[in-house]
């Protein structure tokens, strides 16, 4: 039966990707817990509504798109309230001269708009191909070139050639 | 590859994987699964569950004995017929099960209480045979909670719902109504109670009207519905199914329920909406129930 087919590799991706979805997860949310109940929310969504998933070839895309939504509509939901480390307030504090690399450019990608965020985690930290990436948030190619671009800059990334040569 | 990229690439991949991610991602794929593996899950079934058959096979009696008691009204009612329990450490479970009587539909009466002791019958020897996998495999945390509140019992209307908690890392809940119709002595579904399948229809426009205006008052609310910045067709509420949960409140108003992640994010949980009666008043077969 097609339908236990398409079950079989909808379970399959799951079980492969957990990892992967774990920290994909953990990239928007920052913590252990939230992570775990958006993983868990993305597969309960997943299963129930196997049948919109058309193309089984696109599983993977499609099962990304659910678990950033779904960890997109809890940051949304947890906007109000922003959670700042100690590290953070004493970084920001008047009167700190050393800033430590690393945790500045933590911030900087933690920084960035979920759009520009999103592309980067899902293309270089994922290895999602573009067109992939552009199945994912539900965009077409070009506009997943510009935010790449732009995130990139924003990032304030050096672009070497293999860079450049991709989002032109 | 580009030295701060690289080194976000690490950090990203240097996030730790816990040890619950597989349980939980095991536990949320069987979700689904156990419903159509259920009579396999009967294997394995622990002697605390046998004192469950016996309960079944005595339960027409004990229901009958109750509605003899002294004291008690012959009215219907719902009372609390056992309880089962595990209390361990990582281990929970606090099952009730409602029995319903005094109707004088015994037949009704009977199916009913005998379709209630079977659903947590059930869902008790699921959770033993987990508990003993679990236990076999290391160590986990499992809990089950299952119990019964009675939505509304006026002259002419029963309707209790049965909940079922199941917490491994976050809960998952369910909510199922039975709704009597007293006068009748009958059960109640959803078309029955309307003149044709239109109410599915408005109905479920009903309840998109609801969710799109509770989000636009309180941004903290979200349900899976298509909004004018928010298209994408996998989190489109459609329709309502044919046969939906639903009961009729003390007001005498259609009041439609869902379950945890059917319609909207975990977080909130069972959502529920009442259907004005204005909405629905031509398509209802009578208004003795819904007023």
């Amino acid at each position: 039966m097609a339908n236990r087919n398409i079950e079989k590799i909808l379970t399959r991706c799951i079980t492969d990707n957990k990892e992967n979805v774990y920290r994909l997860s953990y990239s928007y949310v920052k913590n252990k817990e939230d992570a775990l109940d958006i993983v868990q929310d993305s597969i309960y969504k997943a299963i129930s509504s196997i049948d919109l998933l058309k193309d089984p070839e696109a599983v993977k895309s499609w099962y990304y798109r659910i678990v950033v939504n779904t960890a997109l509509d809890f940051l949304r939901k947890q906007k109000k309230v922003q959670v700042v480390d100690e590290e953070t307030i004493l970084s920001n504090s008047p009167g700190t001269e050393d800033v430590y690399q690393d945790i500045d450019l933590e911030r900087t990608l933690d920084d960035l708009p979920d759009k520009y965020r999103s592309v980067i985690v899902l293309r270089y930290f994922e290895d999602l191909k573009i067109d992939e990436v552009a199945e994912v948030l539900n965009e077409n190619v070009n506009t997943i070139k510009t935010r790449l671009y732009q995130a990139l800059q924003l990032l304030r990334v050096t672009m070497n050639d293999e860079y450049s040569k991709e989002v032109k | 590859m580009d030295n701060k990229l690289e080194q976000l690439q690490e950090e990203y991949r240097n996030v730790p994987i816990p040890d619950e991610l597989d349980f939980i991602v095991n536990k949320a794929l069987k979700a689904k699964k156990k419903k159509k593996l259920s009579s396999k899950w009967l294997a394995g079934v622990s002697a605390a569950a046998m004192v469950f058959v016996i309960g079944i096979n005595a339960s027409a009696t004990v229901a009958n004995a109750f509605s003899v008691i002294p004291g008690v009204d012959s009215i219907v009612k719902v009372l609390t017929f056992r309880e089962y329990a595990v209390n361990e450490p990582t281990y929970n479970a606090d099952i009730k099960v409602p029995v319903i009587t005094n109707l004088d539909n015994k037949e009704l009466e009977l199916g009913l209480n005998q379709k209630y002791l079977a659903e947590n019958k059930k869902l008790f020897e699921e959770f033993q045979t987990e508990m003993e996998s679990l236990k076999k495999d290391g160590d986990g945390h499992l809990g089950i909670d299952t119990g019964f509140e009675v939505k509304t019992d006026n002259d002419s209307i029963l309707s209790i719902g049965r909940y079922v908690v199941n917490t491994v890392a976050s809960s998952s809940t369910t909510m199922k109504y039975d709704t009597i119709d007293k006068k009748n002595q009958i059960l109640l579904n959803l078309p029955m109670l309307f003149k044709d399948d239109k109410y599915i229809n408005v109905i479920s426009e009903n309840i998109s009207n609801q969710m799109i205006a509770q989000m636009k008052d309180d941004p903290d609310k979200i349900y899976w519905v298509a909004t004018e910045e928010n298209k994408d067709p996998l989190f489109d509420f459609k329709s309502i199914t044919k046969d939906q949960s639903f009961y009729i409140n003390n007001s005498g108003q259609l009041v439609i329920s869902f379950d945890k992640y059917e319609v909207a994010p975990g977080y909130m949980g069972l959502s529920e909406f009442v259907i004005p009666t204005e909405v629905i008043s031509d398509i209802l077969v009578s208004h003795n129930l819904i007023k």
